[in-house]
């Protein structure tokens, strides 16, 4: 009883977005490596794509870095949560991931990581790999695959943006309490305290999914009324796909 | 927007330290104090790391809103722990007929986890007000992170402020015409706002690179040479690394 009140009270603390990033300093040095160690690869393979795409096409670059800055100043912008009574921030890697793919998108939230850890103090150095690893490799493989997997089923391009924005969202802020509760526990045992740490950050990330995945979804639609070339470019689109838009 | 855009006075001694050094002496920093197991490290790394922070010009504001989201999280790891960790009882409260116990070993490791957090964040901070942004990137290349990745944050950090602004503009015509005024009209406002940025980042990049090609772009970004290591900043960076890991130690 005691423990469901404690919940409750936790529960009712107005808990801001950028909670999803994981503060500096937090992990102790063998959680941080290990999710260095699984975030590193995956970064490694966007530059690797990216490289390949800047040889055909030189403002790719440019248009990765640009992109960057746009999912930096999404994730700042304040939205307000009404369950929570606070402002939130949307992630915006579901969106860098169906407009340039999964891995791409985590080095994109790499830089996006990097520049808010050294400027804004949200998330870390030593906690970069974490983050980049459930912000970036994790958000933008659960937003790719859930959109690729909806539009092979034939779902509308709208609806399966905005499933894909709020998979993105939600599997960011699952691996990441996985990585708060695994790197904090001390000698408690994991499944307890990640159910608790899950309850905490409820009111604002239920919410917060839905936020981010009507975002990806009002963004993908515009493009696709106002520029399906970018759609078409990026290959979200066949040209087929985009001539009957007109 | 203005907690990012402070700028090291270029004239104070610790903006002058090669950036190389400074980062070293930073990340061997950091490592020590999520290694440590101890408060002592942590407390005296935030302090030195602050008078850095000042030194450099920051103000209080600025830096007492880079601090407000860790110390949210502070609180909220301090709660979890002290309510849910441990099994010697620190006190006991009843409220609405509920017995609420805090317990002290989660206490302790609350306030070391609150410690680490409050030291790292110092570090990472005192890093970023006393160097510039160039030098550092400078220094991380020098470190071996792949050009194009470099690349890429010179870039972000470029043109950040242009798309910032975009987007203030954006949103302040959206609110002035209550696009913001229910949650359902925000939503469909945020997803304009978002999919208007991602068309000028699409046609800001084909300007870009036609005026950097102009100018003889290849594809990779110039970056700052250094000059070699000065002897004596590297004998203090490192007397300095080894009193604080006898601090380390304790």
């Amino acid at each position: 009883m005691v423990k469901l009140f404690l919940c409750i009270t936790l529960l009712l603390v107005a808990a801001p977005a950028q909670a999803m990033h994981i503060s500096e300093g937090i992990l102790p040095l063998p959680w941080a490596v290990l999710w260095y160690a699984l975030a590193l690869p995956c970064v490694a393979l966007g530059i690797h794509r990216l490289n390949a795409l800047a040889k055909e096409d030189l403002s790719f670059k440019p248009l990765v870095g640009l992109m960057a800055a746009v999912v930096f100043i999404i994730s700042c912008m304040p939205v307000p949560v009404p369950t929570a009574g606070t402002c939130s921030h949307p992630c915006g890697t579901g969106m860098a991931a169906i407009l340039l793919g999964p891995w791409i998108s985590s080095l994109i939230a790499a830089v996006a990581l990097l520049l808010q850890a050294l400027f804004l103090s949200h998330g870390g150095l030593s906690t970069w790999g974490a983050n980049i690893f459930s912000m970036g490799v994790i958000g933008s493989i659960a937003g790719f695959f859930t959109f690729k997997g909806l539009r092979t089923m034939g779902v509308p391009l709208g609806l399966a943006a905005f499933f894909a924005g709020l998979q993105a969202d939600w599997a960011t802020y699952l691996a990441t309490s996985v990585e708060l509760a695994s790197g904090i526990r001390g000698s408690e045992p994991f499944l307890p305290l990640l159910e608790k740490i899950l309850l905490a950050f409820v009111p604002t990330q239920l919410p917060l999914g839905i936020l981010e995945g009507a975002m990806t979804a009002g963004m993908v639609m515009l493009l696709y009324r106002k520029r399906p070339d970018i759609l078409v470019k990026m290959r979200v689109l066949s040209a087929g796909e985009a001539a009957e838009n007109g | 927007m203005h907690t990012f855009s402070h700028t090291p006075h270029s004239g104070t001694f610790l903006a002058t330290i090669d950036p190389r050094v400074k980062l070293l002496f930073s990340l061997a920093l950091l490592l020590m104090v999520i290694s440590g197991s101890g408060f002592l490290l942590p407390l005296t790394a935030a302090v030195l790391s602050l008078g850095c922070c000042f030194s450099s010009g920051i103000r209080l504001k600025t830096l007492a809103l880079r601090f407000a989201e860790p110390l949210f999280i502070i609180f909220m790891v301090v709660l979890l722990k002290l309510f849910f960790t441990g099994h010697s009882p620190l006190f006991s409260v009843s409220t609405f007929g509920l017995e609420v116990t805090g317990y002290r070993e989660g206490w302790q490791e609350g306030l070391l986890i609150a410690a680490r957090i409050i030291g790292a964040v110092s570090v990472v901070n005192a890093l970023a007000c006393v160097t510039p942004f160039t030098g550092l990137m400078a220094a991380f290349s020098w470190l071996r992170l792949p050009q194009t990745f470099i690349d890429i944050v010179l870039f972000a950090w470029r043109y950040l402020f242009l798309i910032h602004d975009d987007a203030r503009v954006i949103y302040a015509a959206q609110k002035n015409r209550l696009g913001y005024c229910d949650y359902r009209t925000g939503l469909r406002s945020f997803g304009t706002l978002a999919g208007t940025l991602v068309i000028k980042a699409f046609d800001s990049s084909r300007t870009i690179t036609t005026a950097m090609e102009q100018r003889g772009y290849d594809g990779n970004m110039p970056m700052l040479k250094h000059k070699p290591f000065r002897i004596r900043e590297v004998a203090v960076s490192l007397t300095f690394i080894f009193c604080l890991g006898l601090l380390w130690k304790i």
